[in-house]
């Protein structure tokens, strides 16, 4: 029994054209049996600055609310809007700090600068090693049929429509070829002015 | 006489146990699709053994007869006497029925050959395919202890996981709606199939170097190579 294989999840963000897109899974179980289907993993940290927590409940809630403690304390100090690489940097220290008893969450973040609008995704592993990639990141007990999805569905500069269905379709595949995510899934598109968030029809078993 | 040790390391330490394992993982991947009348099985052609690669040119993919084509990957040695006595065991039936086994039969057989050792398992993951008595494509995949089930398609080894929820979108048409089921043509699934293993060469160590498709068809079976990522 692992401990993030405990509660099953899915994450995956992808980057488009001005746009990028986050969507998880809405299952909360204990190994086998599932508690709830309206789990969100995906935390609102800016208007348009998403972090995805996939790995045990427990620590997906606690890291979500001290980093909103954070951020919030960030912008009273610094009277501005944390930038996405700044905010990938604080999740990592926060991580690190407890380097030998983690949270057993690898987050996944998905923004746009403030400024230019310009699409931004990161992942991080358990202790806070960060991962910035061009194409899209995937988290959760399904992240390897995720990889096999988003390889092949991601081209570069979709539109904020066309990055909805390639999300879409990668993380409803992923997840109905893992036991322990799944149960509905939500996808957040995120464009410069404003962000649209969906829940999608999936299998809910 | 036992060794002298001190009292913490006598308590502290752990027993020691044998270290020999009998099964080693060689890596691959294999990929079968069952069309109306053709079938596909194809492999990657790497050979691995943990970050060593034992060869960039061995295929996963075993001709059983002209209709019947094995794909297995797992422990190699057991990969290898599967196909032997396989080979044998066709033959033998061949003499006694003067005709070739049909790939249902080979299949039925091969599920008995491997449960036969269900306590020290053939460390292989095989998928059979070929044509049908009706002449329609098939797949069979098997577990290593001789489970099996005839499928439209599936995928095995080390990046099956990434593979099979493309197949069942591309193929099952899964969570796409109202879109027509339009059957699978020979184009498309090769298409499919040179696509996938690109995808699993980016994001999976142990498949690369190049793949390899057996094309079966009522004329027989004809091969396919490209080349795939080195690294």
């Amino acid at each position: 029994m692992s401990i993030m294989s405990y509660n099953g999840s899915a994450l995956v963000a992808m980057i488009g054209k001005d746009c990028v897109a986050i969507a998880s899974d809405k299952r909360f179980g204990i190994q086998g049996q599932t508690v709830s289907m309206e789990f969100p993993k995906i935390f609102e940290m800016g208007p348009q600055l998403y972090i995805g927590l996939p790995g045990l409940a427990t620590d997906i809630q606690t890291v979500a609310q001290r980093l909103t403690f954070r951020v919030n304390l960030y912008e009273l100090r610094e009277n501005k809007r944390i930038r996405p690489k700044t905010f990938m940097s604080m999740v990592s220290n926060l991580l690190y700090e407890r380097r030998f008893g983690p949270y057993f969450v690898d987050p996944v973040i998905a923004g746009l600068e403030p400024v230019t609008h310009k699409p931004f995704v990161a992942s991080m592993d358990l202790i806070g090693c960060p991962m910035v990639t061009e194409d899209f990141v995937v988290g959760g007990t399904c992240s390897e049929q995720l990889y096999g999805m988003c390889e092949s569905l991601w081209e570069p500069n979709l539109e904020p429509d066309d990055l909805f269905e390639t999300i879409s379709q990668s993380i409803l595949n992923a997840v109905d070829r893992d036991a322990l995510a799944g149960w509905g899934a939500v996808v957040y598109i995120i464009e410069k002015d404003k962000v649209t968030t969906k829940t999608l029809k999936a299998r809910m078993d | 006489m036992h060794e002298k040790v001190s009292r913490d390391e006598y308590y502290l330490s752990q027993p020691k146990g044998a270290h020999w394992y009998p099964y080693e993982d060689h890596g691959g991947t294999i990929l079968a699709i069952a069309g109306e009348d053709f079938s596909l099985v194809g492999s990657d052609t790497r050979l691995s053994e943990g970050f060593s690669i034992h060869s960039r040119d061995h295929p996963h993919t075993y001709r059983l007869s002209e209709k019947t084509v094995m794909g297995s990957v797992g422990f190699h040695g057991d990969v290898l006497t599967l196909k032997k006595l396989l080979d044998s065991r066709l033959k033998i039936y061949e003499h006694e029925h003067n005709k070739a086994m049909t790939t249902s039969a080979i299949a039925a057989m091969l599920s008995t050959m491997m449960y036969g050792r269900r306590f020290f398992p053939f460390y292989t993951n095989t998928i059979l395919a070929g044509m049908d008595e009706n002449g329609k494509g098939c797949v069979y995949s098997f577990d290593p202890i001789g489970s099996y089930e005839r499928e439209l398609f599936r995928a095995g080894g080390s990046a099956s996981s990434m593979l099979q929820p493309l197949l069942d979108n591309q193929i099952g048409f899964k969570n796409q709606g109202d879109v027509p089921h339009t059957p699978l043509t020979l184009e498309k699934a090769l298409a499919l199939i040179k696509d996938v293993f690109i995808s699993a060469a980016e994001r999976d160590i142990y498949t690369g170097d190049g793949v390899c498709i057996n094309i079966i068809t009522a004329d027989g079976v004809r091969q396919e190579r490209f080349p795939l990522r080195r690294d």
